[in-house]
């Protein structure tokens, strides 16, 4: 089960999977320290049109090798999450670090990224949360390719339309306009042509 | 000269393919004199039913739940279905999570905070301040990535709705694992059941982990309109208080003196966010010595650590959540993505007074999934307890095969013994509810011996999902002999495969084609009647461009 997981988990929060010193597969030693402190909350969506909630960095790029300490701080008075994906399951048990921070808490958590270029999901993984603004993605190297629907970085894979319903009117409108300038376009250049003969 | 050959070949095509069966009555009768009876011709062969493999009818993982256990001195009755509730999670309920050892906290999926149980007040060995706080989760809603549901929650074989629920306070993700679409065990409809004492000091606090704003209102329990700081404590905003917006939370007070069956709800735009599922049983119970009470009971259903006023009166205590839905409504958290769009599509775009409910839920499945964790198991000679609301927008006619129960308190109030009588169906409207004494003494009147007896809303609608029966909120009365030991209920002979398939539910099944394969199948089209209508449609559509081209040269 997974909360069964390595876990640190006290009144404030958890962190999972930590991880300080063991190198990932090809890693030869830490490439470098990262301190990155991260704010979650709606305070960091509201600017931004069609999310509810935010993260203060929605991209952090990351050598290689490198050691990531991360502080997780929760502006909201709910839970929230700054989980990391696809990271190798021999050393991370179901491939994620996650660190848990309960309504104004702040957890930190320290994990190391293996060494090959690559893009890594980061998100809160309450139901919507991601959905709604709070996922990001975590490039090591030079990454593999931006994820979709990062706030500030990839478009979203499936947008809505934001177009009212009528417009379908005013298109059907236009088709028929096209339609009939052709159509009396073609019936003049016909008659002229009849005319003369 | 070559037009009018091709008006005597659409007019020969018409003329022939005309099939003889829609001829008029009158020239019909006349050929047959003339001619006699056509020749036979045999109707269609049956087509094969749609094969699909069945879901198992019962998950045998986490059978080792089931059990009756001991944990943390929390003593657990047995689960008498195949799907059971985790037990550790009972047990950190009735302790609460600050009392539990750290392996049962871990175990249980809850925060430390999850439901907080503090001083004995009465001196009577069980707590009186109780702090439960309470997430809102979206189940089956929309994402930017994928037009499949995320946080996926089935009531049926391939149905689901869009739903919010209140639930207990979870730590962790929302799924049940890394891989998977699926919700976690505990994030499901119903919203949980919430018991306290009468008298304790209970405190609320409602998380909104939602995107939208929503209340906690107490229906039917007593609570001050204001709390001791002034502040809104009726939920509702259009008298008491602003909504509890996004990411933020809020705490609601009461000290219930009366004892009952109550509700909770959310009050933002009810006629939605209560039609979404944002609603459950809210049980005070009366205050008794060492009455450690389960605070919540994911799912409703069976009480797995009952009251001392339910184990001192009855053999066994279930919680009964009926709920319809609207599929219109539901998927309108599935058809946009940006929460404005969502927020107009369903407060503004959705008319309720034009609604129909499609679905029908008992304990928030509806019938196959019903029957793996919604029966009611009983033995001959017992008094079982059924606390029962209709959170739905429609009433239930609820009634039991087998059996006539008893009424004993109404909306959460006692019923004067002598105006009591036993039946067997009990209408419940919006919001109503009820307590009912289920006898199983074998005596014709209480009940009619050991068997297999459905009880469902005798409202036919509510016996179906989405107009496919036997669907919605089915169940059974099961007597233990009638019983198999992995919970899944013994059917005399009758499968149950085609209910557990997706295809059954998307109308693509016969009714009974597991009983009389072939019998009433889907028949196969009648292939010449077929042909002589496309010819007919050529010869009509060549008559047209005739017509339409003979008059229009006419008028040049």
């Amino acid at each position: 089960m997974w909360w069964l997981l390595a876990m640190l988990m006290n009144d404030a929060g958890m962190v999972m999977n930590a991880n300080t010193d063991t190198l990932p597969r090809g890693c030869e030693a830490i490439s470098r320290d990262y301190q990155f402190f991260i704010e979650g909350g709606r305070d960091h969506a509201a600017n931004a049109p069609g999310i509810i909630f935010g993260l203060s960095e929605h991209e952090l790029r990351v050598e290689p090798c490198s050691r990531l300490t991360v502080t997780f701080t929760n502006l909201d008075e709910v839970r929230h999450q700054w989980m990391v994906h696809g990271l190798p399951k021999y050393l991370y048990p179901g491939g994620m670090f996650h660190i848990e921070a309960n309504g104004g808490a702040t957890m930190t958590g320290t994990f190391i990224v293996p060494g090959d270029d690559r893009t890594y999901l980061l998100h809160c993984d309450m139901a919507q949360h991601m959905e709604k603004g709070m996922k990001g993605q975590l490039v090591v190297g030079r990454g593999s390719g931006n994820l979709w629907s990062v706030r500030g970085v990839s478009d979203a894979f499936i947008r809505d339309s934001y177009l009212p319903v009528s417009v379908a009117k005013w298109l059907a409108l236009l088709v028929l306009l096209g339609f009939t300038a052709v159509f009396m376009g073609r019936r003049q250049n016909k008659l002229k042509i009849e005319r003369q003969d | 000269m070559l037009n009018r050959k091709w008006w005597v070949v659409a007019i020969c095509l018409i003329l022939l393919a005309y099939p003889p069966q829609w001829y008029p009555f009158g020239l019909r009768v006349q050929l047959s004199q003339w001619f006699g009876a056509a020749s036979f011709r045999a109707f269609p062969q049956s087509l094969d039913s749609a094969v699909e493999e069945s879901e198992p009818f019962c998950v045998e993982e986490n059978q080792g739940w089931r059990d009756a256990q001991q944990i943390d001195g929390v003593a657990i009755e047995a689960a008498v279905t195949c799907a059971a509730d985790n037990p550790y999670a009972i047990a950190a309920f009735v302790r609460g999570t600050n009392n539990v050892s750290h392996h049962t906290l871990m175990q249980s999926g809850l925060t430390s905070d999850a439901v907080v149980k503090g001083r004995d007040l009465d001196g009577d060995g069980d707590p009186d301040e109780i702090h439960i706080r309470l997430e809102v989760a979206e189940l089956n809603g929309s994402s930017a990535e994928s037009r499949q549901p995320v946080t996926q929650y089935a009531i049926a074989p391939g149905i689901k709705p869009g739903l919010w629920v209140f639930a207990p306070k979870l730590a962790g993700m929302a799924r049940e694992n890394f891989e998977s679409v699926w919700a976690r065990n505990a994030l499901r409809l119903p919203s949980p059941v919430i018991r306290v004492e009468q008298g304790d000091r209970v405190t609320i606090t409602l998380e909104n982990t939602h995107y939208m704003p929503h209340t906690l209102h107490l229906h039917g329990a007593d609570h001050g309109f204001v709390d001791v700081s002034g502040e809104g404590n009726d939920g509702v905003p259009l008298t008491s208080e602003l909504p509890v917006m996004p990411g933020m939370s809020r705490t609601y007070e009461l000290n219930p003196r009366h004892a009952g069956t109550m509700y909770y709800h959310c009050h933002v735009q009810p006629h939605v966010h209560v039609m979404m599922g944002l609603q459950g049983l809210f049980v005070i119970e009366e205050n008794r010595p060492n009455n450690w009470l389960q605070t919540m009971n994911v799912g409703s259903g069976q009480v797995r650590a009952r009251s001392v006023a339910s184990r001192e009166n009855y053999d066994r205590e279930y919680d009964l959540h009926y709920l319809d839905l609207d599929k219109q409504l539901g998927e309108r958290i599935q058809q946009h993505r940006d929460p404005r769009l969502i927020t107009k599509s369903m407060h503004r775009d959705y008319d309720i007074t034009d609604a129909t409910q499609d679905y029908f839920t008992l304990n928030g499945r509806s019938f196959p999934y019903t029957l793996r964790e919604s029966l009611i198991v009983v033995e001959e000679g017992e008094r079982v307890k059924l606390r029962v609301v209709n959170g739905g927008a429609k009433g239930i006619a609820l009634h039991t095969h087998g059996h006539k129960f008893t009424v004993t308190h109404a909306d959460g109030n006692s019923i004067p013994v002598s105006a009591r009588f036993a039946r067997d169906v009990l209408w419940l409207g919006t919001s109503q509810r009820a307590e009912l004494d289920l006898l199983t003494t074998n005596d014709g009147l209480n009940a009619y011996g050991p068997g297999m007896w459905l009880f469902h809303d005798h409202q036919y609608n509510g016996t179906t999902t989405d107009g496919i029966g036997p669907g919605g909120n089915i169940s059974a009365i099961v007597y233990g002999d009638y019983m198999n030991p992995n919970g899944w209920p013994r059917t005399q002979g009758v499968s149950y495969k085609p209910y557990f398939t997706e295809a059954y539910y998307r109308k693509e099944i016969p009714v009974w084609e597991s009983y009389a394969p072939g019998l009433f199948a889907e028949p196969g089209i009648d292939g010449w009647l077929l042909l002589r209508l496309l010819v007919l449609a050529l010869g009509v559509g060549m008559l047209g461009a005739l017509t339409i081209s003979a008059v229009a040269g006419k008028r040049r």
